[in-house]
């Protein structure tokens, strides 16, 4: 089942190989690569090979997904040798780990290497220099102008943003066919947003691809839809009303679209807030759950400096799954009916 | 239980810093470079020993006088033992400021904290109950021995990884400093940090307890320990 | 005719090939010519065994007595010599003694016209006493002594008697054919059992499946003379437990504590009342479904007791595929049986055969904590949470957490993703608590 969930990945991966080339390719094999070793390692101590449940493979490739590309590839290595061990097998494997590992290997690596993790690369057709993603330059140029007012892309648009020519071309076609006849227009920037034409994380930038993966797992119920769903909505609710805030932009400012579409979220919410090892096991706990992250990652992203806040914000209701499970136990009487006679 | 024995089980079977869990802020805290353990444990052996030796002295005067430190009693005693570690702790201090005051800034806050640290109001508990003089002072060097060799291993580790560096006692023309190669330009910094600190405290704690389950033939009681 | 209303929560739709067994007409399997007869074939203490060997037993008498109040009389069903009295264990049961009996002599009883014996004018006390005599058990999983049952304390009402025709487990369509074929005496012994009670409501339950089944009782119960209720069960396992399927009949929650005043009987065991009372017959033959993936004809038969159930399958036209495993009981609450010489019991309910693909489909992963066996659970129970305590030998915490309201239903594993055997680890949960308790 693992497998299933390495598969519906591979798409995004690929997508990121695409435009990042082959720094994104040695780091990817790198994370997978250590994470399929490290768990050899600790077999050795189980007296158990249990690299057939697929979630090493699986661990190697979301640490992968989360990295810059070119990022040195003594980060990823460490990273992945750091979720695996420390992370994953020392709490007794797979099933008794309570912290999602590819992201307290991510984590560990962003504390350790925040230059490098920090350090991005232009995609393939972006004419970027210094590269930065996208949220990263909402933030600079915000702190650069002020108030500016508008929505997100308005601000980087304004602030000199490069978006891409194929960007430029698709937005003013679809804006003389299809919307300004109906009174409204795309704003230059969001093909590239959705397609990932500028920077970031090699997992980041193919929401369409993400999304694809992430709705086979929901039809067939590998993941439940209540956490990433429920995460993603309470996030966009409250970036949209009180995510100007910060910035002084305003009420109803804060471009949810913007902000579902930057930073990992979409990876996070889908790939490992959904991972039933480290998410309650009841409903109303994992309801509970995903608002929860929701409402962590508006506080997070609009209100601290941690980067996007995903992975912190799932790593904080990491802490909070036991807690939750506890609370949600089902208290019967003592008279109730059951049992054999 | 012989001498032997009783060092060993403050190493091992007993080490509190990795089996009983005491001790355990210094621990976390003040490992980030190797000087810096090694002056902690300085500090906690020495007030340790010396408190020690006060408490086990009045108590045996008391003895003598018929006046038992019972253990009814024991606001009185803990108020005296505060009062001797605060002492001892307080005089560490101004001889470290006097005579190695980098040592005192790498310290920090956790060298006045010698006084309440658990391991040292244990010792003196466990002094004031004790016979011998020279009984409670072997078992306060035992387990500042214990403490120490912990603190030192965890801090070995920290600062490799964590700073790419091994800080030692500046000598002749050796500035303290061993900078190792490779990772001295780019260290891992999360282990420099309190979450990289308590991950290996929690290292050592499963590699003594593994030791010590293989030593010991027959399994422990359920007493939380192992 | 009425719906009734599914279990309030949890509960699990498993694959269903009864299909394939219903269609056909219940078929004689073949007398065994070795019959192992064990003396706990019942909930209760074991019968005492009455013959020795090189003992010659007709068919149906007694080979061992009832002993004690919660027990049953077991009876040979084959006429033949006794050649031992061997030391015996079920799978999931306490260790007893069984008795080998070898094929010899005359049928006297099958195949010959009966004598139909009048019961409407005795007292209630003999027709008990022909039930009891009978050696007549719950034929639907529980086996429970059918005369303890039907003995009402003096001073109590019985508000609801039902006869439970709802299939216990999926893929078994033994009671549909039984019902199919013998609904007049299902309906006459439904006659006993209510001049016995005397309950205020009757109800005949039987599964959404079984609809075609209802316009046929309704004729039968005008021929005979009676009124009771027909209710359609939804099909959602496990729908056929008893005390589900009274919550739902009765309309009280399952967190609440149960009636003490309803009787529910499987319609098997109703038709061995009716046998043992019309007719005097002992309890010596049962209607089991042989099916599963290897099996050839899927199909309903009627077994004599103590045949071994590996002949079985050679009455369903053999096996097409290697075994990996063979389940008495059904799919779901069965226990696997350690060798194929494993007789029939009175409990017996089918045989299911696994193939070597479907069992190395389910094999085992460690806990993803996916909370889906919560979500199944009809009584409200976490199974992730009882196998892990169970796992680290704390049976009493266990315990206290609702290990003993543990109906063995089999939804939890089913449910699981990890194929943890979930069932078989609880039986082993509650053995090892009542073994401590024990002391």
């Amino acid at each position: 089942m693992t497998w299933r969930v390495t598969l519906c990945l591979l798409p995004a991966a690929g997508w990121g190989v695409f435009l990042f080339g082959l720094p994104a390719v040695l780091v990817l094999a790198t994370s997978v690569g250590v994470a399929v070793a490290a768990e050899l390692l600790s077999s050795l101590a189980f007296r158990r090979c249990t690299l057939g449940d697929g979630s090493a493979f699986l661990t190697g490739l979301l640490i992968g997904l989360l990295m810059p590309p070119g990022v040195p590839l003594y980060v990823p290595s460490a990273a992945s040798v750091f979720a695996i061990l420390v992370v994953k097998q020392s709490f007794g494997g797979l099933g008794r780990n309570w912290m999602n590992p590819a992201l307290g290997g991510f984590v560990f690596a962003l504390l350790s290497w925040g230059g490098a993790m920090t350090r991005w690369a232009a995609a393939r057709g972006a004419p970027m220099s210094p590269a930065l993603p996208p949220l990263e330059a909402l933030r600079s140029a915000l702190a650069a102008t002020g108030a500016a007012g508008g929505s997100p892309l308005a601000i980087l648009e304004k602030a000199g943003y490069p978006f891409s020519a194929v960007d430029a071309s698709v937005v003013a076609w679809i804006n003389t066919h299809v919307l300004l006849p109906l009174g409204t227009a795309l704003r230059p920037g969001v093909f590239d947003l959705l397609t990932g034409h500028l920077a970031g994380r090699i997992g980041e930038v193919s929401a369409p691809l993400l999304l694809a993966g992430a709705g086979y797992l929901l039809a067939r119920r590998i993941v439940r839809w209540e956490v990433p769903v429920l995460y993603i909505g309470t996030f966009g609710v409250l970036a949209g009303v009180f995510g100007g805030l910060s910035s002084g932009q305003g009420w109803l400012a804060g471009g949810p679209g913007f902000h579902i579409l930057s930073g990992s979220l979409i990876l996070g919410a889908f790939f490992m807030a959904g991972d039933p090892v480290t998410s309650p096991m009841t409903l109303t706990g994992r309801r509970i759950y995903g608002i929860g992250l929701g409402f962590l990652t508006f506080l997070l992203r609009f209100y601290g400096s941690l980067g996007d806040g995903v992975a912190v914000a799932i790593l904080l209701g990491n802490c909070a799954v036991p807690l939750l499970d506890r609370l949600m136990r089902r208290r019967v009487p003592a008279s109730a009916r059951g049992g054999i006679e | 239980m012989t001498r032997g024995d009783e060092f060993r089980k403050c190493l091992v079977g007993e080490n509190p810093v990795a089996v009983l869990m005491l001790g355990l802020c210094p621990a976390a805290a003040v490992s980030t470079r190797v000087i810096d353990a090694l002056w902690m444990s300085a500090g906690i052996v020495i007030v340790l020993l010396l408190s020690s030796l006060c408490m086990s002295l009045i108590a045996r005067g008391g003895r003598r006088e018929g006046k038992e430190l019972r253990s009814g009693a024991p606001a009185g005693r803990w108020l005296g033992a505060l009062a001797i570690s605060s002492c001892m702790t307080a005089s560490f201090e101004i001889v470290l400021l006097a005579f190695a005051p980098e040592a005192t800034a790498g310290l920090g806050i956790y060298a006045p904290l010698i006084a309440v640290n658990c391991l040292v109001l244990s010792g003196i508990d466990a002094s004031s109950r004790s016979d011998s003089v020279g009984g409670s002072l072997l078992t306060a060097a035992a387990n500042g021995i214990g403490f120490a060799a912990a603190l030192v291993v965890i801090a070995l580790v920290r600062e490799v990884l964590g700073a790419g560096t091994i800080t030692l006692f500046p000598v002749a023309g050796f500035s303290g400093t061993i900078a190792i190669p490779a990772l001295s330009s780019d260290p891992a910094r999360a282990f420099g940090l309190a979450g990289g600190g308590l991950v290996c405290l929690g290292f050592l704690a499963g590699a003594v307890r593994a030791v010590r389950r293989r030593a010991l033939p027959v399994p422990p009681a359920k007493d939380g320990l192992t | 005719m009425t719906h009734a209303t599914s279990l309030s929560r949890g509960g699990v739709n498993p694959p269903d090939n009864s299909l394939t067994s219903r269609t056909a007409a219940i078929s004689n399997a073949a007398v065994p010519s070795l019959a192992v007869i064990p003396l706990l074939q019942h909930a209760g203490s074991a019968a005492r065994c009455v013959v020795k060997p090189g003992d010659l037993v007709g068919e149906g008498m007694l080979i061992g007595k009832a002993d004690g109040v919660h027990s049953a009389n077991v009876h040979s069903s084959i006429p033949g010599r006794v050649l031992e009295v061997r030391a015996w264990q079920a799978p999931d049961g306490p260790p007893c003694q069984a008795v080998v009996i070898e094929l010899l002599g005359a049928f006297e009883k099958s195949g010959r016209r009966q004598e139909m014996r009048v019961w409407e004018s005795l007292p209630r006390i003999d027709v008990l006493g022909r039930i009891q005599a009978a050696g007549v058990v719950g034929l639907g999983g529980e086996q429970v002594p059918t005369h303890l049952k039907l003995a009402m304390a003096p001073g109590r009402a019985v508000s609801l008697l039902v006869a439970n025709g709802v299939s216990c487990e999926p893929s078994l369509s033994a009671d549909y054919a039984l019902m199919k074929e013998k609904a007049r005496e299902i309906v006459e012994a439904m006659k006993i059992c209510r001049a016995l009670l005397n309950p205020a409501r009757m109800v005949l339950a039987l599964g959404e499946n079984a609809e075609d089944l209802v316009a046929e009782f309704e004729r039968t119960f005008r021929t005979c003379g009676m009124t009771s209720e027909i209710v359609l069960m939804p099909s959602r396992y496990p729908q056929g437990n008893e005390q589900i399927l009274l919550s739902s009949l009765d309309g009280t929650g399952l967190l609440s504590p149960p009636p003490s005043s309803s009787v529910v009987l499987n319609v098997a065991t109703l038709n061995a009342v009716y046998e043992a009372v019309v007719f005097d017959r002992p309890l010596i033959e049962r209607v089991l479904t042989v099916t599963g993936l290897p099996v050839a004809e899927p199909r309903n038969l009627k077994v004599r007791l103590g045949v071994r159930i590996g002949d079985l399958f050679d009455e369903c036209g053999g096996l097409t595929a290697e075994i990996a495993k063979v389940v008495a009981g059904g799919p779901m609450r069965g226990v696997t049986v350690d060798s194929l010489d494993m007789p029939v019991t009175k409990g017996t309910l089918g045989v299911v055969a696994f193939s070597r693909a479907e069992a190395r489909a389910r094999r085992q992963w460690p806990c993803i904590r996916c909370g889906a066996c919560i979500e199944v659970c009809p009584w409200d129970l976490e199974p992730t949470r009882l196998y892990k305590l169970i796992e680290q030998g704390d049976t009493a915490t266990a315990e206290r957490e609702g290990l003993s309201r543990c109906t063995e239903c089999g939804c939890c594993a089913f449910a699981c993703p990890s194929h943890i055997p979930l069932v078989a680890l609880f039986r082993g949960g509650k053995e090892a608590h009542n073994r401590g308790s024990r002391g």
